[in-house]
């Protein structure tokens, strides 16, 4: 270990998700000592089960909003923006607060950015009202950590050769495509039938055993579940446990950093932390990283004032928790009805357990007229309805009439909408537009338990955003009308998931329009540096996981290099 | 993938307001059959029934109305959701403030019914009983307060069966559900998870 004496430690990490895990890594079996500040705790598989009361239905991954909240701004139709706290509206946007963060929850579809997605304003130009850059970085810059995320965290997946493909430094994925549900069969027919091409979905899901993890068991309930096997790719299972097993890398669950100390010179000393007990404890280190999420890690920097930071950190030019990014887009569905299928093909379509790894990506770019020609669309990823019951049961209790529905009228819906017939949705993802109108702040008025004010976030979207999600959700309807599906619809709007953020500390190569410099630093500190999807100027039509854990890989591999 | 909280923290405060301004408060306090067993999160079995109390009576009855038995498919008391709701009114992260709103909402209740009908709801025929029901989902209150009956029902339904509710699996399988695994077991459930506040255990040190 390479402790410098005046330090606790090499590197301390806040937060403990996608884009702090490949850091912690990358540090531990590089023998540099890293502590790790997680505010929630820390399950590991056997605290896992399929229950929907724990995932789904009490807050257990994430804190309880009276303890710890958002304040969020919604334009109103007049114009003006008014403001509620989600402990009073019930709009939780906490994701997973636990050690691994999120990415234990997450169902693990996998993308990786495209060329263009690097330098979107050579590429198409600006958008009137949007804040569009290009990134300091290029594709082939980050190709390589692309790369070592598919070895690393583990992605099973298939290349298939397609219109707007990206570049590979290798030929495939290390791990075959997971199992894949029967019904990738009827969308592979009807796409072809429409001339399209439908694509296997990378998935970070382990389609074999990996080290000390197991290949997936495939029981039907992933996203929103902790994974029992540890095929998932979370931070937690792909790169917390060995980070821990090299002996440099202590995990400090329940403890929650309310503020970056930094000294006369600008730099930090010590991260002030809350620990289980809720008293304050200080510790220091050579170099800090950040990566508690895009919301909260602009909260915390703005939080963090200093001699020379005095409105935050990394925030003399007003860039800090600016051009927020959510995923734009929405979701359809279609019903397949057993009884128009003959037994086997309705036995087929109940199967639980496999994926529908499917997705469309022939309308990544656009050449149309309403776009004004070359244009940025997205892509359609096919998924079945999430099996939940509970969750599916709730959507029978009003009627028609905004009744309650209750008694026998209730039961015949029930019975109907579990044995009748299959939900295929499809979701639509394209760029979220980067505004003025997208902003982290801190509230005034409300803080959490600890004392810190929450933050308050300006939930403005761009009109384009809809266009383009519109468009997409059209071209998804006809896949599924082509299927022979029923009831199908779709809904796009301008409000955002609140499980696919980013920016806020986008990077840049001027202090002025930036946070971060190209190597995720912050501008004006030279030991500070932020590796979750904070960084991102723009987020591409694609979850963001895969680019947060490849971008992480980056930094550290720059870290490295300095302690 | 969160769901929406059973009910907000602004809509509580507006209830409890609206209730302890016109509704009398009194006998609506717990008796023994609400201590939990707490290794089992076991609750009345459909035989004893009888031997309710109030509020535990009217609930029940309430519950039973909102989800009867037929011939093919289990009621309230077949899938024990009395004993789903109890276990769950008494699980530690439960807010006081929506069990009191479940208890007073019983004597909101009995007192309409026995404004109307000069009866308690367990006395009443089901028209009656159905009449007073979408009675009181013409409030706000009554609207929330019967809604959060249906969620707690329809989780008593669905859930594992170790939260007392959807007694030997008869929800998963009228529903034909087909369950995950591994599920939990009594020491599993989502209130005795401690997730690394077993610091010694949890903690690693460089």
């Amino acid at each position: 270990m390479s402790s410098v004496s005046n330090y606790n430690y090499d590197v301390i990490v806040v937060g403990s998700g996608a884009g702090a895990g490949p850091v912690i890594s990358e540090m531990a079996k590089a023998g540099k000592s890293v502590l790790v500040l997680e505010k929630g705790p820390w399950f590991t598989e056997e605290d896992f089960f399929k229950d929907e009361m724990a995932c789904c239905r009490r807050s257990i991954y994430t804190p309880k909003l009276e303890d710890e909240q958002h304040v969020l701004e919604e334009q109103l139709s007049n114009g003006n923006w008014e403001s509620e706290a989600t402990s009073e509206s019930g709009w939780d946007f906490w994701n997973g607060n636990v050690v691994g963060g999120a990415s234990n929850f997450m169902s693990g579809f996998f993308y990786r950015l495209k060329p263009k997605d690097f330098h979107l304003l050579s590429e198409f130009g600006p958008i009137k009202g949007a804040n569009v850059v290009d990134w300091p970085i290029s594709y082939e810059d980050m190709e390589p950590y692309f790369t070592k995320a598919e070895t690393e965290v583990g992605i099973s997946g298939k290349v298939t050769s397609h219109k707007f493909q990206e570049p590979r430094s290798t030929k495939d994925f290390p791990y075959p495509p997971t199992i894949e549900h029967p019904v990738v069969n009827r969308i592979d027919k009807a796409c072809e039938e429409l001339n399209l091409q439908s694509l296997p979905t990378p998935r970070a899901i382990l389609s074999q055993p990996k080290n000390n993890r197991n290949s997936c068991e495939y029981s039907g309930y992933c996203g929103s579940y902790g994974c029992r096997s540890g095929a998932k790719g979370s931070s937690r299972a792909a790169l917390l446990d060995d980070a821990v097993k090299t002996g440099n890398c202590e995990i400090r669950p329940l403890s929650k950093v309310y503020k970056l100390k930094s000294d006369n010179k600008g730099q930090v000393t010590q991260a002030l932390y809350y620990d289980a007990n809720g008293d304050s404890q200080s510790v220091s280190a050579k170099v800090f990283v950040v990566a508690c999420h895009a919301i909260e890690t602009s909260r915390l920097l703005l939080t963090s004032t200093g001699p020379k930071h005095p409105n935050g950190l990394g925030n003399n030019y007003s860039q800090l928790g600016k051009n927020l990014l959510f995923s734009a887009g929405g979701s359809g569905t279609g019903e397949f009805h057993y009884k128009q299928m003959d037994k086997l093909a309705a036995s087929a379509m109940k199967t639980r357990g496999p994926f529908v790894n499917r997705g469309l990506q022939d309308w990544y770019f656009l050449d149309e007229k309403s776009f004004g020609g070359k244009a940025k669309g997205g892509i359609i990823d096919f998924l079945l309805r999430h099996p939940n019951p509970i969750s599916k049961a709730m959507s029978t209790r009003w009627n028609e009439d905004d009744n309650l529905n209750w008694g026998h009228d209730l039961k015949r819906d029930l019975k109907a909408v579990f044995t009748e017939s299959q939900d295929l949705r499809f979701e639509v993802f394209n760029d979220w537009l980067p505004t003025d109108n997208c902003f982290v702040s801190l509230d005034n008025n409300i803080q959490d338990k600890w004392g810190s004010a929450v933050a308050k976030v300006r939930l403005g979207y761009h009109e384009h955003d809809l266009k383009v999600g519109e468009f997409l959700a059209a071209k998804a309807e006809m896949v599924l009308k082509q299927m022979g599906a029923t009831n199908i619809r779709s809904s796009v709007s301008g409000s955002p998931p609140a499980n696919l953020v980013a920016g806020g500390c986008r990077f840049g190569d001027d202090i002025k329009t930036s946070v971060l410099d190209a190597d995720c630093k912050v501008h004006d500190v030279e030991n500070l540096y932020v590796t979750d999807g904070s960084f991102m100027p723009t987020g591409g039509s694609v979850p963001y996981t895969w680019t947060i854990y490849a971008n992480s890989f980056r930094v550290a591999d720059i870290i490295k290099g300095r302690v | 993938m969160k769901n929406t909280p059973l009910i907000n923290r602004r809509q509580f405060i507006q209830l409890l307001t609206a209730l302890s301004a016109g509704w009398p408060l009194a006998g609506c306090s717990t008796n023994e059959s609400t201590t939990a067993s707490a290794e089992t999160l076991g609750r009345p079995a459909s035989d004893t029934y009888k031997q309710l109390e109030e509020p535990w009576l009217s609930l029940a009855e309430v519950q039973q109305h909102l989800f009867p038995a037929d011939s093919e498919s289990p009621g309230a008391r077949d899938i024990n959701a009395l004993g789903f709701l109890q276990n769950m009114l008494e699980a530690p992260d439960t807010d006081t403030d929506e069990k009191d709103f479940i208890l007073k909402g019983v004597v909101w209740l009995n007192d309409l019914s026995n404004t109307t009908h000069q009866q308690n709801f367990i006395q009443l025929d089901t028209e009656k009983k159905e009449s007073i029901l979408r009675k009181i989902e013409s409030s706000n209150a009554g609207s929330r307060w019967l809604s959060l009956m249906m969620t707690y029902l329809i989780e008593a339904l669905l859930s594992d069966p170790v939260y007392g509710g959807n007694k030997n699996q008869k929800g998963w399988q009228w529903l034909e559900h087909i369950p995950g695994f591994p599920t939990p077991n009594t020491d599993q459930v989502y209130f005795k998870l401690s997730g690394g506040l077993d610091k010694s255990r949890r903690r690693t040190k460089a």
